[in-house]
Formats: C-alpha cells, sequence, structure tokens
C-alpha cells in the first residue's frame, strides 16, 4: 500500500518504504530513543519548526499546545491530549497507514504533546486498528501517562474535534457549539489538545532531531513535508510522503487527467491544466488527498455520488446543513444525469449560499466548496449534459464513498 | 381592607392568572415551534413568553398573598409552601401549593438560566408542563365561581386551546424526528426540475 516515488528527492521521514509494521525495538533501532527534553524548550523547538496540523485545518500546532497549556494553568484543570486517528474521509488512507506501519512514532509524539500541555489524561482515537494499537501500548512500559484506546463509530465527521471530545466524553459522536472551544472545555470539560496522529509522529520527529531538520524538506514558508493519499485509476490508493512546494505533476501522473481532487471530499477540484503549475501546498492539500480525474469519467457524476455521502453524513442537528445538504445532492443528481436541467445550476448557487458559515461545524462549509470547485472545474460538462450528452466513455464509480447502512 | 375586598381579589387575581398561565404556557410552546405571531418578528414570540409569565407570577403573588391576608379561611405562609398541611380544603389548596413550587423551580432557574446549563434549565423548564393542569384543577376544586356561566367557559376556552397547542407541539416534535439526512435526500432525490 505505501511507496514513495523515487524522484521526491526527500528520505523517508514518517514511512519507510516497503517496510513491514514497526515494534517498540525496530522504531528505537529507526529512530533513536525519545528525546527528553524541558517542556519549554520543546515547545520552543516546535515553534521554530513551523509545523502545522495534518488534520486538514493547517493550524500551527505550537500555538495550539501554548493555547490549551494556559487554559489548563488558568482553569487549574490538567488538559486531556486526544490523537485524532479517526480519518472519517472515505478517500485517505494515511492515518491508518501510519499507525499501523509507525505506531510509536505516533506514541512518542502523544507523551511529548502531554508533556508539553501538562496533561493529565491521553486518549487515541480510531475507527480501526484498535486491537493492534494496544498491543503496541502494552510494550512501552516507559511512558510516564498511560494512554487509552477509543474506538469511533464510522462516520465522517467523528473526527471533527469537538464531536471526538464528546465522544471521548461518553457522549455522541457529534459536533457540539463552537464556544467556548474544545482547547478551553473539551472532554470532561477540561481544556482538551486534539491532534492529528500525522502532526504527533512530525512532533516526535522533531524533538528529536530539532526545528532546523525539520525545516531541510519543504519550502521557507511551508516546510516539512505531508503524508498524502494518491489516488491514481486502475491502482490502489497509495500513501506517499512528499514535501510542500513539490510539483503536484510529481506526485500525481497528470497526462491523460481531466482534473484532480485536492483535499478530499471537503476539497476541490481542480483543472488537470491547473494542477501541472501546482505545488503541494498547505492551503488546498486538507488532509493530503489527491485524486485523479481521467478523461474518460464524469466528473459531475463523480461529484453527485460524493454529494449524496456528505448529504448523509449530515450530523442532521443544524437546520442549514440538514434541509440544505440533501435539496443540494438532489439537485446535483439531476445535473449529473444528461437532460433537462430546469432552474438546478440557479438553485445549486442559492442554497450553497445559504448553508454556508451556517453550522456549528465545517461540514456545510466543506460541501459547498466542492460544489463550487465542480460546477467550476466541469462547466463546459454541465453544459453537454444540458444538451443531453455527457463526454465521459468510462461510467464506473471512481472515488471510494462507504455504502450506506 | 374587609374580608370581603380580599376575597373580591382573591377569586379575581385567580381567574386572571388561569387567563395569563394559559396565555403564557401557549407562548412557550410558540417559542419552542418557532412559530411567528402575525404583526411580530420571531424573537418577539420569546421576549412576550418572558414578559408576560412575570406578569403572571405578580398576579400569582397578588392571589396568594390575598388568600393568606383574609382572615375569614385560615391559610398560612406554610400552607403556601408545603402542601396538604393545612386546614382548609386542604386536598384542594395543597393542588395550588404544589403548582405554585413548580412555577417557583422553573422561575428561579430561568432567572439563573445564564449561570445553569442549557440541560439543567431545559429539564425544570418542563414542570411547567405539569404545573399548568394541577393549578387548573385547583381552581375548579376550591374556586368560588366554578359553576358559574362565565367561569365554565372560560375553563373551557383555556383547556381547549393548550390541549390544542401541546398537541401541535406533539406533532411538531414527531415531524422533527422523521427530519433525517436520509428522509430528506429520498424526498429530494424523487423531485425532478
Amino acid at each position: 500500500m505505501t511507496a514513495t516515488f523515487p524522484d521526491l528527492h526527500m528520505p523517508p521521514r514518517l514511512l519507510v518504504p516497503g517496510a513491514t509494521p514497526a515494534d517498540l525495538a525496530t522504531h528505537h533501532q529507526r529512530y533513536g530513543p525519545p528525546a527528553q527534553v524541558d517542556p519549554e524548550i520543546l515547545l520552543r523547538t516546535f515553534a521554530e519548526s513551523g509545523l502545522t496540523g495534518r488534520g486538514g485545518a493547517g493550524f500551527p500546532t505550537y500555538r495550539k499546545l501554548v493555547s490549551v497549556a494556559e487554559a489548563g494553568r488558568r482553569t487549574g484543570r490538567a488538559p486531556v491530549v486526544v490523537a485524532n486517528g479517526a480519518e472519517g474521509e472515505p478517500a485517505s488512507r494515511k492515518d491508518r497507514t501510519l499507525l499501523r506501519l509507525s505506531p510509536h512514532l505516533v506514541l512518542d509524539g502523544l507523551q511529548l504533546a502531554a508533556r508539553t500541555v501538562g496533561a493529565g489524561e491521553a486518549y487515541l482515537a480510531v475507527e480501526d486498528g484498535a486491537t493492534w494499537l494496544e498491543s503496541a501500548l502494552a510494550q512501552r512500559t516507559a511512558d510516564p501517562l498511560p494512554v487509552k484506546v477509543v474506538r469511533l463509530p464510522r462516520s465522517f465527521l467523528s473526527g471533527q474535534a469537538a464531536a471526538l471530545a464528546r465522544y471521548v466524553s461518553g457522549g455522541a459522536a457529534l459536533p457540539t457549539h463552537q464556544r467556548p472551544p474544545v482547547r478551553e472545555r473539551g472532554v470532561h470539560r477540561a481544556p482538551t489538545l486534539v491532534q492529528n496522529v500525522e502532526t504527533l509522529a512530525h512532533l516526535a520527529l522533531v524533538a528529536r532531531y530539532g526545528a532546523d531538520w525539520y525545516r531541510t524538506a519543504g519550502t521557507p514558508a511551508q516546510p516539512g513535508s505531508a503524508l498524502c493519499t494518491v489516488h491514481v485509476p486502475g491502482r490502489e490508493p497509495r500513501v506517499v510522503e512528499a514535501p510542500y512546494g513539490l510539483p503536484l505533476g510529481r506526485l500525481l501522473p497528470l497526462e491523460g487527467a481531466r482534473a484532480v481532487l485536492v483535499g478530499g471530499y471537503h476539497g476541490s477540484w481542480i483543472p488537470a491544466s491547473e494542477a501541472a503549475e501546482l505545488a503541494l501546498d498547505a492551503g488546498y492539500l486538507g488532509a493530503g488527498v489527491l485524486a485523479a480525474l481521467p478523461v474518460d469519467r464524469c466528473g459531475l457524476a463523480e461529484t453527485a455520488r460524493v454529494l449524496r455521502y456528505l448529504a448523509l453524513q449530515s450530523a442532521g442537528q443544524c437546520g442549514p446543513c440538514l434541509n440544505g445538504l440533501p435539496r443540494i445532492a438532489g439537485a446535483f443528481r439531476t445535473l449529473a444525469a444528461p437532460g433537462p436541467q430546469g432552474t438546478v445550476r440557479a438553485d445549486l448557487a442559492r442554497w450553497s449560499g445559504l448553508v454556508e458559515g451556517r453550522g456549528a461545524c465545517h461540514h456545510p462549509d466543506g460541501t459547498v466548496r466542492l460544489v463550487r470547485s465542480a460546477l467550476t472545474t466541469f462547466a463546459a460538462e454541465v453544459d453537454a449534459h444540458a444538451r443531453g450528452h455527457c463526454t465521459a466513455t468510462d461510467h464506473r464509480p471512481l472515488l471510494p464513498v462507504p455504502e450506506e447502512g | 381592607m374587609s374580608s370581603e375586598t380580599l376575597w373580591y381579589a382573591n377569586r379575581a387575581t385567580g381567574a386572571v392568572c388561569l387567563v395569563l398561565f394559559t396565555i403564557v404556557v401557549l407562548l412557550g410552546i410558540a417559542v419552542r415551534s418557532r412559530t411567528r405571531l402575525p404583526g411580530l418578528p420571531r424573537f418577539g414570540t420569546m421576549s412576550l413568553h418572558r414578559t408576560l409569565s412575570l406578569s403572571a407570577t405578580a398576579f400569582l403573588a397578588l392571589h396568594i398573598s390575598t388568600a393568606v391576608v383574609d382572615g375569614y379561611v385560615d391559610i398560612t405562609v406554610v400552607d403556601v409552601l408545603v402542601p396538604f398541611v393545612g386546614d382548609y380544603r386542604p386536598l384542594w389548596l395543597g393542588l395550588g401549593t404544589v403548582a405554585l413550587d413548580l412555577v417557583l423551580a422553573v422561575l428561579v432557574t430561568s432567572l439563573l438560566r445564564e449561570r445553569l446549563g442549557h440541560r439543567t434549565w431545559r429539564t425544570v423548564h418542563r414542570l411547567a408542563y405539569a404545573s399548568w393542569p394541577v393549578a387548573l384543577v385547583h381552581g375548579i376544586g376550591i374556586g368560588t365561581d366554578t359553576g358559574a356561566d362565565w367561569m365554565t367557559w372560560l375553563t373551557v376556552a383555556c383547556v381547549a386551546a393548550a390541549v390544542a397547542a401541546f398537541a401541535a407541539r406533539l406533532a411538531h416534535a414527531a415531524r422533527a424526528a422523521r427530519r433525517t439526512p436520509a428522509a430528506l435526500l429520498r424526498t429530494a432525490e424523487g423531485a425532478r426540475p
């Protein structure tokens, strides 16, 4: 499943190509013993590294660590740290691949993050592979803080920070109000740090090798590398570690592609010609999903399938999302079938404006981003459908969408 | 103030309380089901509910104090707060006391709403649904005017309005429970342009 392209000019950091899952001994042999550094110095190193979150938002990690630590001091409650391995995004494989191959890197990072914020509890939340992680945890006798593995229900939203905090606290895995934020009141009402597992793995390496080492990959503005799940038609999805600033064409073969989906199902479609000029950038990368759409496939049909899934995954808690997303998905299905379109295009534009920014979480916003980018990128295809024909010849589904149920 | 004046005042405030609290319950249901009243913006329903509930509480205070001050019947301050212990018609008076205690719980939690969790407030606030019928039975059982035509029609009108609103509220809740993303998607996909 994992491989690196030979021409990335970057030695692999998180995943060793072709390697088998690493136990604790192999892990120590590969990366050396974990760093024993003072939290203050650690925090400064993280700040200098410029490490950002890999869950999709790309928020500076040290700022999150600082604010959780401060919230802990202010409220007098020991913070909680949650390693987020939910990976609800159906097209992403990077978190489960990382947890499978280098669990101890993530667990090192979890301990470091816990030490930095002064945490009293630590959790590792995953959808699958919990048993494997528990056996990995059993090997780690030297950890100062015990880690509890939490098994998440399979859903798109279970990895949203507030939903995750609510689930770990014993509630439903659904997003809550944004105020107070999770960093101030999360699991059991304590200040909570929710950090993607890949971010924690990077954290473990920055603590070991330093900020300057981390910055040797990537660009000055966006240092470091990110795990990407690359979907090339006819091949298994691959998890590739790539430095920021790498031309997209080096990761993904763009010849014979009509468009590229960047950033997953809350991301955007980009025409292949534009994608060829693009460098890997945290601004659009999201959780690292890159999928090529060949010229013989219909981008509208693919988007319609994804939108249907996203509508069904709405928590149904906020009116605009509950009412808007199914209508948007229904309208897009009409657009995806060649034939008369009526007022569908105007409806989509109006409904998109009505749901955007009006949810407790960003599910409607991400969905609307996909809708708008599809309407722009596949504008010619929409016109062709209106005239009653589709330019695609292969109508088999391409992007992975889980079965209903 | 003569006993007779107090007696009339007590009956009058009792009837006013019935009407006001019925309206407060109707407005509360309207707030919950986001009904828009004619001529009012939607937040108007909410502020009307709050304002009228305080007015109703003022009339309730008047209703209770006239009953306590009136020397003709022996109702003590203890009877006002502790149900079924008084000498004067303990069952009917006690029901009024129960209704008052419930109203007080609703009132206090609403005044402290900012300091309480939303869930606590909502749980206690639902006691209002229990308070209203208990107070109604108290009025029918103890009221001097029970059986008078005007009082009968007033009571019937209030009960009819409250029952209708409560039924509408239940129907609204049932409709909302059926509105899932999957159900709405089926409807949307059935619709043609």
